[in-house]
């Protein structure tokens, strides 16, 4: 989750988020070091009382000031197209789960092998246990296997939603009437949460999402948990 | 007007770099247009004879114009035939 004054990103769960993270290391270091010349120049130019009134163009250097910033260009864009296409690579998913968003909660489906269904509300603040996060946790969380492909099916029943949990690098609008499709893998065990990031209401900031990884063994132990409520 | 242009070019060489980039950057951008309207399998260009090519994908073709990690020839067809 996020933490107080928190400037980064949150720490990467999964293989494309650590990607993303490095790619926006490396754009943000360009843009830093742009971003001082054009700092240094400035001042330079201001806090000088010499004046130059003579020279009028020079091939020279706009040679260098075309070459150089399209070059620059070319090692952002490069990455970048590598990492949109990585994203979108079919990675024969292990699991398939449908999140369907509703006005306010999620609720997600497992129906790959039994029927399995259930609510997950978020946690009223005054019901929460000390070391809890405030409006962030939920009832029942959606549990998945440790490093496994999982695809999630996104929906809406009601009005737009966005299924969002962002140390997992996983954005999915959730259309009524319309089935999207994401996939991640979860790389390390630990309880992963997101919030509704499309605007539905009185209760959008209040519908969070909690993804919980655990081994294998756990999650057929809890699959049968739930199914025997 | 090609002819103003290139006597122009003569006496500011710094120009060539700008015309290179930006004409590379537009013929590429235009040339995967193309490859999107006539490669991409949800177009239809032929209602009569071939009307609905998104029917016809096969699991070990690849439709991305580039693959980081996926080694295609590996996949197997897991839909039903119809």
């Amino acid at each position: 989750m996020a933490h107080p004054s928190q400037l980064g990103f949150q720490d990467a769960a999964s293989p494309v988020m650590e990607e993303l993270l490095h790619f926006h290391d490396h754009a943000l270091m360009i843009v830093f070091l742009i971003s001082t010349l054009v700092l240094y120049i400035i001042v330079a130019m201001v806090s000088t009382k010499l004046t130059n009134k003579y020279i009028l163009d020079s091939q020279e250097i706009e040679v260098i000031w075309t070459i150089l910033p399209a070059f620059i260009l070319i090692l952002i864009a490069l990455p970048s197209l590598r990492i949109l296409y990585l994203m979108d690579e079919i990675n024969d998913p292990h699991l398939t789960i449908k999140a369907m968003g509703h006005q306010w909660y999620w609720s997600y489906e497992y129906t790959d092998y039994e029927d399995l269904g259930f609510d997950s509300y978020m946690l009223p603040t005054q019901d929460l246990a000390p070391g809890q996060f405030r409006l962030l946790e939920a009832d029942h969380r959606m549990v998945i296997p440790v490093e496994s492909p999982i695809r999630v099916l996104v929906s809406a029943e009601d009005v737009l939603h966005s299924w969002a949990v962002p140390s997992l690098g996983v954005k999915m609008d959730a259309v009524p009437g319309r089935l999207n499709q994401t996939a991640f893998i979860a790389s390390r065990p630990g309880v992963f949460y997101g919030q509704c990031s499309e605007i539905c209401g009185a209760n959008h900031s209040f519908m969070p999402i909690v993804v919980e990884a655990v081994p294998l063994q756990y999650f057929e132990k809890w699959s049968s948990l739930m199914l025997e409520d | 007007m090609l002819a103003t242009v290139a006597k122009q070019l003569k006496s500011h060489p710094a120009l060539i770099p700008l015309f290179v980039f930006i004409g590379g950057g537009a013929a590429m951008s235009m040339m995967y247009l193309a490859r999107l309207g006539l490669r991409n399998p949800d177009v239809c260009w032929d209602r009569k004879n071939n009307p609905e090519p998104w029917q016809k994908l096969g699991p070990t073709d690849q439709y991305k114009f580039y693959a980081v990690n996926m080694d295609y020839s590996k996949l197997k067809k897991q839909g039903p035939d119809f």
